[in-house]
C-alpha cells in the first residue's frame, strides 16, 4: 500500500507539469480550447454543417447556434442583405460566417457593410504559419486579415491515365503542348475532350494561370482591367479553335447533358484542367467516369515561363467584428480549419484540400490511398498549391455572372473567344465602376 | 339615403366595414410607399436630391436592358392572357359541366407551385436532356443544351411563358367565377334570340366581365414589371448565364442591398410605381372600375 | 351540323392541347422522384421508376439539415392559415363596405389600394422591416403573419364581387324589414359571400404559401424559414447548381430526385386548398337567392 501511494506524489507531479506545458503551448498568442465558453452563432452552408455539428458535439461548454443559409454562392447577396438589416437595427449579427465566394471578406471588411474582424494578432500566430502565403493574402484587405481559407481549391490538369495510354499520348506539361494535343485527338478521336469551358468559372481555369490582369488591384480601390492584355489574348488565340472543333466544349460539368455525353460508359474525358475539389467528387461522383483512369499531373504552364495556376473557390471563414464573444469564435474557426478531426481525411468532414498545412499532409495521403485513382493524385495537388498566380485579386463584385453572361452564353452560340475578350472587359468595367472601383489598363 | 339614422349619430353608411382594414393598410401600405417615395428624393445623408437619384440610375449601364426586357416581357404576357385566359374561361363556360370542371382543374395545377418550385420545373423543362418536350425545343429554340434554351434573345418570351403557366389557371378560375354571377335567364333569353355560341360569348358575356378583366390586366401590367423571382431563381441555376440585374426589380434590389444605395433603388421604384400607375388610370377609366352602381 | 361538330372538336382539340401544356411538367415532376438521378436523365421522362427510389429520395430529403424541411413545411402551414384567417375577417367586411356604402374617402382608399399594389416589393421590405424591427417583432412569427394579412387583391376581389353580384333589391329587402347595417350584412351580404370568402380564401394561402420576397428578407433564421425560401435554399445547397463551393456537396445528398420531391410534396396543400375551394367556388350562383 505504502509503496503504491508513494509513487503517485512524482506522477501527480509529472500530470501537473505536462497538463500546464500543454496549456500554455495551446494558449500562444491566442484562445484555447480550454478557455472558450459562453455562446456564438455560426452560419454555414449544407456542406460546412456536418463540421458545426461535430463542434458542438465536443465543445459542451461552448453553446453554439447552427444556421445554415444559401452560403452565398454564385454570386448571390445574400449576405450582403443581412449585413445592411443587422447594421441598421444594430443587432442580430452572427460571430462566424462561412461563405461559398471568395470575394466575399473583400466587401465585408469595408464600409458600408464594415462586418469582418483583423484576425491578425487574435487568431495565433503560429497557426497562421501553415497556411499558404497565397491564400493568406487572398484574405488581406488593406493590411487586415479578414478571413481564413477553409480550403485549396487550386488549379491541376486532371489525366485520364487509361485513355492517355491506351492513344499513345503523352501527357502534356505546357499549354502550347495541351493545344497540339487537342488538334490531334480532333482529328483521330472525334468526341473526346481535353478540358471545357461552359462554367461560370472557366475564367479561373484558362485566363487565371496564364496571368491575364483583369482583376488586378494595384492600389486601394483601384483595379486593372485589360482584357487586350497579351496574356489574354495569346490564351484566346490558343483556345480558339480547341473550342471550335468541340474538344474544349463550351459545357458545364455540373449539367446532365455532359455527363451523358462524356462521362460514364462513354468515358471521353482526356484531360481536364480543374481545381482540387474534381478529384473523386466529380469524375467519381458526378461524371461517373470508372475507377482505376484518373489522376492528377501537374497544372499547365505557358512554353518557356515559370508555372502559375489557377484557382476556384476555396470558402473563407469571417469572424464578425460585433462579435461578443471572440475566443470561442476563434476556437470555432481553429477547429473547422486546423483540426484533425475534422481535416485529416477526404470525406463529408473536409471534402475539399485543406489549406492549413499540417492536416494537409494528412488529407493527401489518405485520399493517394484511395483506390479510385490510376495513380496517386496528391503530389500534383500538393505541388500546386503554392503556384496560384497572386495577381488576381477578390474585389467587391463576383466576376462569374459577368464571365457567363458576357462570354459563355456567346460560346454557346459559336462565337470566337478572342471576339468576346473586348466584351468581357467592358462589362468587368462596368460592374467595377458601379462598385466604385477605378478602372485603369495599366 | 346618405346615412344611416341611428338615434342621433350618423355613422357614413359602410364605413365601420372598412375601418378594421385602414391599419393594415396604412402600416404595411401607405407608410412603406411614402417612405419609399421620400427615400427616391433625398441622399444617404438625408439631404435633398431632387431628381438626382433618377439620372444617376438611368444612367446605370444596367437600367435600359432591365427595362426593355421588362418592356418585351410584359407585353407577351399581357397579350397572353387577354387572349388565352378569357378565351379558356369563355370556351369552358360554354359548356359547363363535368367535363370543363376536370379541364378547370387541370389548367389550375401549376398556380399551386411556388415561384420558386414553378421554376425548378421549368428548369428541367428547359433542358434538352431531361425534358420530355426536348423535341420542342430542338424544333422551335434550336437548343440542344440548356445554355441554348435560356440564350438572352429567349428570356423574355420564357419567363412569360413561366409566368402564364403559373398564374393562367388561376384567372381562369376568377373569369369563371365572374361569368357564373351571369343570370342564366339572360343566356337563355340570348339564345331563344337565335344567338349562337360565339355571339353569346364575345356580345353578351364578355362585357359584362368587363370589370373582372379590368382587373386582371391592371394586376398583371403591375406584376410584369415586379418580376423578380423566375429570373433571380433561374440566375442562380444557370450558373450566372442569366444576369442578375435583368429584370427592372432585380436592379431595385441589387442597388438596395448590394450596393447599399437604397436612394437609388427608390427611384427605380418610382419610375415603375408611375409606369403602373399610368396603365391602372388607362384601364380604370376606361372600364369604370370604380363606379359603385353597375 | 357539320359546324357544330368541326366547332366541338375545335373546342376539344385547343383545350386537350392547354391542358397538356399545363399538366406534362406536373406529371413529370410527380414521377420524377421514382427515378434516380441518372434514370431522370437517361430513361423516358413519363416512366415509373421504382417506389423504393422514392423512399431514398424522402430519407436524403428529411437527413437535410435535420429534418429541416419539415420545419419548413410546418412554417409555411402556420403563416398561411393564420395570416388568411385574419385577412379573410378584415377583407370581407371593407370589400363590402366599399363597395356598397358611401363615405367620405370610399374612392381614396381604393385608389391608394391600387397604389400600394402597384409599388414594387423590392422598395417596400426595407420600409416594413424598419417598422417591424421598431415594433420589436423582428424574430417573432408575427414579422411575417402581420405582412402577409395585408392583402389587397383580396381588398378588390371582395369589393369586385359586391359591387356587382348584389342586387339593391336584397339590400333594400332587408332595410325595409327594419335591419340595421351590421344585420344587413349579416343576414344578406355574408350568406352570398361564399363563393369571394372561397376565392380570397383561395387566393390568399396561396399568395402567403409562395411569398418569397419578404420571408427571405425578414426571417434570419433557416428554422423560421417557409417553403419557399427553404426551396431556394435547397436549390443552392444542391451541387448541380451550385458547383464553386469549393469542396464537393456530393456529400449533401441533395440531387434532381430530391429536389423534385421537395417540389412536389411543397405543392400537395395548396392542392388540397384547391380542392376544397373548389366545390364552394362552383356552387354558389347567385341565381337562387334573387328567386327566393
Amino acid at each position: 500500500m505504502k509503496l503504491k501511494r508513494r509513487w503517485l506524489v512524482p506522477a501527480s507531479l509529472v500530470a501537473v507539469a505536462a497538463t500546464t506545458g500543454a496549456l500554455v503551448a495551446a494558449s500562444t498568442g491566442g484562445a484555447s480550447s480550454e478557455k472558450a465558453s459562453g455562446s456564438i452563432t455560426v452560419w454555414v452552408d449544407a456542406v460546412r454543417l456536418p463540421v458545426a455539428k461535430l463542434y458542438v458535439k465536443t465543445h459542451p461548454k461552448v453553446k453554439v447556434n447552427v444556421v445554415t443559409y444559401d452560403g452565398d454562392g454564385n454570386g448571390a447577396t445574400t449576405m450582403q442583405t443581412k449585413i445592411q438589416l443587422w447594421n441598421r437595427t444594430g443587432k442580430g449579427w452572427p460571430d462566424v460566417v462561412f461563405s461559398e465566394q471568395a470575394n466575399d471578406p473583400v466587401w465585408m471588411a469595408q464600409p458600408p457593410f464594415d462586418f469582418a474582424l483583423n484576425l491578425k494578432g487574435v487568431f495565433p500566430a503560429s497557426l497562421l504559419k501553415g497556411w499558404p502565403a497565397p491564400s493568406l493574402a487572398q484574405c488581406t484587405v488593406n493590411g487586415r486579415l479578414v478571413c481564413l481559407q477553409d480550403n485549396l481549391a487550386q488549379e491541376v490538369l486532371y489525366v485520364n491515365k487509361k485513355l492517355m495510354g491506351q492513344f499513345g499520348y503523352k501527357v502534356p506539361t505546357t499549354w502550347q503542348q495541351w493545344a497540339a494535343l487537342g488538334a490531334k485527338v480532333a482529328k483521330e478521336h472525334p468526341g473526346y475532350i481535353i478540358g471545357n469551358m461552359g462554367e461560370s468559372f472557366s475564367h479561373w481555369l484558362y485566363l487565371w494561370p496564364d496571368r491575364c490582369p483583369i482583376s488586378q488591384v494595384v492600389a486601394p480601390k483601384t483595379v486593372r482591367i485589360n482584357s487586350a492584355d497579351v496574356h489574354c489574348t495569346r490564351m484566346a488565340t490558343l483556345l480558339d479553335p480547341l473550342i471550335k472543333s468541340g474538344v474544349v466544349p463550351p459545357e458545364s460539368v455540373f449539367t446532365p447533358a455532359f455527363a451523358q455525353k462524356y462521362g460514364g460508359d462513354n468515358d471521353k474525358i482526356l484531360l481536364m484542367p480543374g481545381p482540387t475539389w474534381y478529384a473523386k467528387d466529380i469524375f467519381g461522383g458526378t461524371l461517373k467516369v470508372p475507377a482505376g483512369e484518373m489522376t492528377a499531373a501537374l497544372p499547365l504552364r505557358w512554353k518557356n515561363e515559370a508555372p502559375t495556376t489557377g484557382q476556384v473557390g476555396g470558402g473563407p471563414w469571417i469572424v464578425s467584428k460585433h462579435t461578443k464573444n471572440v475566443a470561442a469564435a476563434i476556437d470555432f474557426v481553429k477547429f473547422a480549419t486546423t483540426s484533425r478531426a475534422v481535416k485529416s481525411k477526404p470525406g463529408a468532414l473536409s471534402p475539399g484540400f485543406p489549406s492549413y498545412g499540417p492536416v494537409a499532409t494528412m488529407w493527401l495521403k489518405s485520399l493517394n490511398k484511395d483506390t479510385y485513382f490510376a495513380a496517386p493524385p496528391g503530389a500534383a495537388m500538393k505541388a500546386a498549391a503554392g503556384l496560384v498566380w497572386k495577381g488576381w485579386s477578390m474585389v467587391t463584385y463576383p466576376d462569374q455572372p459577368i464571365w457567363s453572361t458576357s462570354v459563355v452564353t456567346q460560346l454557346v452560340a459559336g462565337k470566337a473567344l478572342s471576339d468576346q475578350l473586348p466584351a468581357l472587359g467592358e462589362g468587368l468595367s462596368n460592374n467595377a465602376k458601379a462598385a466604385g472601383y477605378k478602372v485603369v489598363n495599366k | 339615403m346618405e346615412a344611416t339614422r341611428t338615434r342621433g349619430l350618423h355613422i357614413p353608411r359602410g364605413l365601420p366595414f372598412v375601418l378594421p382594414y385602414l391599419p393594415f393598410l396604412i402600416v404595411f401600405g401607405i407608410a412603406p410607399t411614402i417612405y419609399a417615395l421620400e427615400l427616391a428624393v433625398t441622399n444617404v445623408d438625408g439631404s435633398w436630391a431632387g431628381v438626382d437619384n433618377f439620372t444617376r440610375t438611368y444612367d446605370d449601364f444596367r437600367f435600359i436592358p432591365a427595362f426593355k426586357h421588362i418592356l418585351v416581357y410584359t407585353v407577351v404576357w399581357l397579350g397572353a392572357l387577354m387572349v388565352f385566359v378569357v378565351g379558356l374561361a369563355l370556351l369552358l363556360h360554354g359548356r359547363a359541366n363535368r367535363v370543363s370542371a376536370t379541364y378547370r382543374f387541370l389548367f389550375y395545377i401549376p398556380g399551386a407551385l411556388a415561384g420558386a418550385a414553378a421554376v425548378v420545373i421549368w428548369l428541367f423543362m428547359l433542358d434538352p436532356t431531361v425534358s420530355p418536350g426536348a423535341f420542342l425545343l430542338r424544333d422551335l429554340l434550336g437548343a440542344s443544351i440548356f445554355a441554348q434554351s435560356i440564350a438572352p434573345g429567349n428570356l423574355p418570351y420564357i419567363f412569360a411563358m413561366i409566368a402564364f403557366w403559373t398564374g393562367a389557371g388561376g384567372w381562369i378560375v376568377v373569369m369563371y367565377g365572374a361569368l357564373n354571377t351571369i343570370p342564366p335567364d339572360l343566356e337563355e333569353a340570348a339564345r331563344i334570340d337565335g344567338a349562337g355560341p360565339f355571339t353569346i360569348a364575345f356580345r353578351l358575356k364578355l362585357p359584362l366581365i368587363r370589370k373582372w378583366i379590368a382587373y386582371m390586366l391592371i394586376l398583371s401590367f403591375a406584376l410584369g414589371t415586379q418580376l423578380f423571382v423566375e429570373p433571380e431563381i433561374v440566375q442562380h441555376a444557370s450558373f450566372g448565364l442569366v444576369s442578375d440585374t435583368w429584370s427592372t426589380n432585380q436592379l431595385a434590389y441589387q442597388l438596395a442591398f448590394r450596393y447599399a444605395d437604397f436612394n437609388g433603388a427608390a427611384a427605380i421604384a418610382v419610375d415603375l410605381l408611375m409606369i403602373g400607375l399610368l396603365g391602372a388610370v388607362v384601364i380604370v377609366t376606361r372600364s369604370g372600375l370604380f363606379r359603385a352602381e353597375d | 351540323m357539320g359546324i357544330r361538330l368541326l366547332g366541338l372538336g375545335a373546342r376539344m382539340a385547343i383545350l386537350l392541347v392547354f391542358a397538356i401544356f399545363f399538366i406534362a411538367p406536373v406529371l413529370w415532376l410527380i414521377l420524377a422522384p421514382t427515378k434516380s438521378d441518372n434514370a431522370l436523365v437517361t430513361s423516358s421522362p413519363f416512366s415509373f421508376g421504382s417506389f423504393h427510389n422514392v423512399a431514398q429520395a424522402w430519407n436524403h430529403l428529411d437527413a437535410y439539415s435535420d429534418h429541416l424541411y419539415r420545419r419548413w413545411i410546418a412554417n409555411t402551414l402556420i403563416y398561411s392559415l393564420s395570416a388568411t384567417a385574419i385577412t379573410l375577417a378584415i377583407s370581407i367586411p371593407a370589400g363590402y363596405g366599399l363597395a356598397l356604402g358611401k363615405f367620405w374617402g370610399r374612392k381614396l382608399i381604393l385608389t391608394l389600394t391600387l397604389v400600394v399594389m402597384i409599388m414594387p416589393a423590392a422598395s417596400l421590405v426595407l420600409p416594413i422591416f424598419l417598422e417591424l424591427n421598431a415594433l420589436h417583432l423582428i424574430g417573432s412569427v408575427f414579422s411575417v403573419i402581420l405582412p402577409f394579412s395585408f392583402f389587397p387583391f383580396g381588398i378588390y376581389l371582395a369589393y369586385i364581387y359586391y359591387a356587382t353580384s348584389i342586387p339593391s333589391e336584397l339590400l333594400d329587402a332587408a332595410r325595409v324589414d327594419g335591419c340595421g347595417e351590421w344585420l344587413t350584412f349579416r343576414r344578406v351580404a355574408l350568406p352570398l359571400a361564399k363563393p369571394v370568402v372561397a376565392l380570397v380564401f383561395f387566393f390568399s394561402f396561396v399568395a402567403n404559401w409562395n411569398n418569397f420576397f419578404l420571408p427571405y428578407v425578414v426571417l434570419a433564421d433557416s428554422n423560421q424559414y417557409p417553403i419557399t425560401v427553404g426551396l431556394s435554399n435547397l436549390l443552392a445547397s444542391t451541387p448541380s447548381f451550385n458547383p464553386a463551393v469549393g469542396g464537393g456537396g456530393q456529400s449533401v445528398n441533395i440531387f434532381k430526385p430530391e429536389l423534385a420531391l421537395a417540389t412536389l410534396l411543397a405543392v400537395i396543400p395548396v392542392a388540397i386548398v384547391f380542392l376544397l375551394s373548389q366545390r364552394a367556388l362552383v356552387r354558389g350562383t347567385l341565381g337562387g337567392a334573387v328567386k327566393q
